[in-house]
């Protein structure tokens, strides 16, 4: 820490008025420093803090970066998200996933603030398993999305900081798809795309998912093609996006079970 | 609400093989109030030169006439046409000039040099220059124009091919952002001439 030479250069500096900057990973904050015996008669309990106040804060909150993407088809679903985990500027990993199986049938992707993500996974996992041994079978996909939407809002006034997308097959074996908020609304879609590079990807998904401003025939795609247009679409993300890269781990959900990818991406 | 943000607005500048494209939504409005939607953002210097001007509507007009009057006088004394390399060296001192004072506004030029390759710059609001081979984006839309082009440009496009590219480009970016929009022009420029189209696009 200091000392007190250190001290007295860094009062001397702020040209003798009484503030000792300190340096912590939420910011810098200046503190009221008097080396003098004159405190003597400032001997209240705040210390003086009422006669010189200062703040600090405190954020819950981290963004750890990373971006996911689902997208629902006739008879399957893709789910996507890229490996890297981020604090600002840093990488803290280059092979994390963001994908969750909570059931066969359903996965589970969320970018945000890792902590709250795997205490959501934690939370999902006990809840659903409690619904397998109440029930006797596992929960179907849209069971699981209000499950999620439920657990999310218990949290309303103090949220999981998680954007999650939940992909699998329903009922039918159709491949479904549901977004959500950081508080719960949730809704079925044809794709969606979350975390820092969505706005990169979701007017991509518009226009050759949803097949929106194009006048030539909207052919049904499948699994494969699917798969490749996910892979662009992440390469793309990753030279753009700044939290975006280091590999994609891809997921197709159809009725017979998951089939898992790997794609490496830029590692910069 | 920013600055840049007041009136909306998006521009796209591609390069295909030896010929370029740009194209702009025609939005005018005032925050989320939709005033217009035949504003021109996109302004033919010459047959090879164009400029985009994406940021305060005010600015965009002023700073398109600005330009017109410095490019006519450089005509006149040096008696030939402003190559776009020049002309983009003047933008990027006109903007400097006003450095505590700037103009709001992002540009874009784009245009063949005379050997008939591209040119493309997009510049800061003081006239930092940002040279490109593929593509250019300025406006409200930055992020989902980058998506949309960074996947769907590639090499040496011809003219038919490069307009379908610019407008899906374009008219996927301007769909969702809430301030662009409101229809389209799109500008091919070959060293045969240019070809101006507007587009059908949504009118929200």
């Amino acid at each position: 820490m200091t000392s007190y030479m250190s001290t007295m250069a860094t009062l001397k500096a702020t040209n003798g008025t009484s503030a000792l900057p300190i340096h912590t990973t939420e910011g810098t904050a200046t503190l009221p420093v008097t080396l003098s015996s004159s405190s003597r008669k400032d001997d209240s309990i705040d210390h003086g803090v009422t006669q010189n106040p200062y703040q600090r804060a405190f954020s819950p909150y981290e963004f750890n970066g990373g971006t996911t993407l689902a997208i629902s088809g006739p008879d399957y679903a893709v789910v996507a998200a890229d490996t890297r985990l981020s604090a600002g500027f840093e990488i803290l990993s280059r092979d994390v996933t963001k994908l969750h199986a909570l059931t066969d049938k359903c996965v589970l992707a969320s970018a945000g603030c890792k902590t709250d993500v795997d205490q959501l996974r934690s939370v999902l996992d006990i809840r659903q398993k409690v619904y397998a041994h109440n029930h006797r079978k596992p929960m179907s996909t849209p069971a699981v999305a209000q499950l999620l939407s439920n657990t999310l809002y218990y949290k309303r006034f103090f949220p999981y900081y998680a954007f999650n997308v939940l992909a699998g097959v329903d009922m039918e074996g159709r491949g479904a798809v549901y977004s959500y908020d950081a508080i719960g609304s949730y809704e079925r879609t044809p794709f969606s795309a979350s975390g820092s590079g969505q706005s990169f990807l979701i007017p991509l998904m518009d226009n050759v998912i949803s097949h929106k401003n194009r006048c030539d025939e909207k052919k049904e795609l499948g699994w494969e093609e699917v798969v490749e247009i996910v892979k662009d679409a992440f390469v793309t993300a990753g030279e753009r996006d700044i939290y975006t890269g280091d590999a994609v781990e891809i997921k197709v959900i159809t009725k017979d079970g998951i089939n898992n990818i790997h794609f490496p991406l830029k590692q910069d | 609400m920013s600055i840049f943000t007041y009136n909306g607005g998006a521009i796209i500048a591609m390069s295909g093989k030896n010929c370029i494209g740009i194209a702009s939504d025609t939005r005018l409005g005032i925050q989320f109030q939709t005033v217009a939607c035949d504003f021109q953002k996109v302004f033919k210097m010459s047959s090879k030169l164009f400029l985009g001007l994406a940021g305060l509507a005010t600015d965009v007009q002023t700073l398109e006439k600005l330009l017109q009057f410095r490019m006519n006088l450089y005509e006149l004394r040096e008696e030939r046409p402003m190559s776009p390399k020049a002309f983009a060296e003047l933008l990027s001192n006109v903007l400097y000039e006003k450095r505590f004072g700037s103009y709001f506004v992002e540009p874009i030029v784009a245009g063949l040099n005379d050997d008939g390759s591209p040119f493309l710059v997009n510049m800061d609001c003081i006239g930092a220059p940002c040279l490109a081979k593929d593509y250019v984006v300025a406006g409200t839309a930055t992020a989902n124009m980058h998506g949309m082009c960074e996947t769907l440009w590639k090499e040496g496009m011809e003219s038919e091919e490069l307009f379908e590219t610019l407008s899906q480009a374009l008219l996927a970016s301007v769909d969702r952002d809430a301030i662009s929009g409101w229809g389209a022009v799109v500008h091919i420029v070959t060293k045969d001439g240019v070809m101006t189209r507007e587009l059908k696009a949504r009118q929200d």
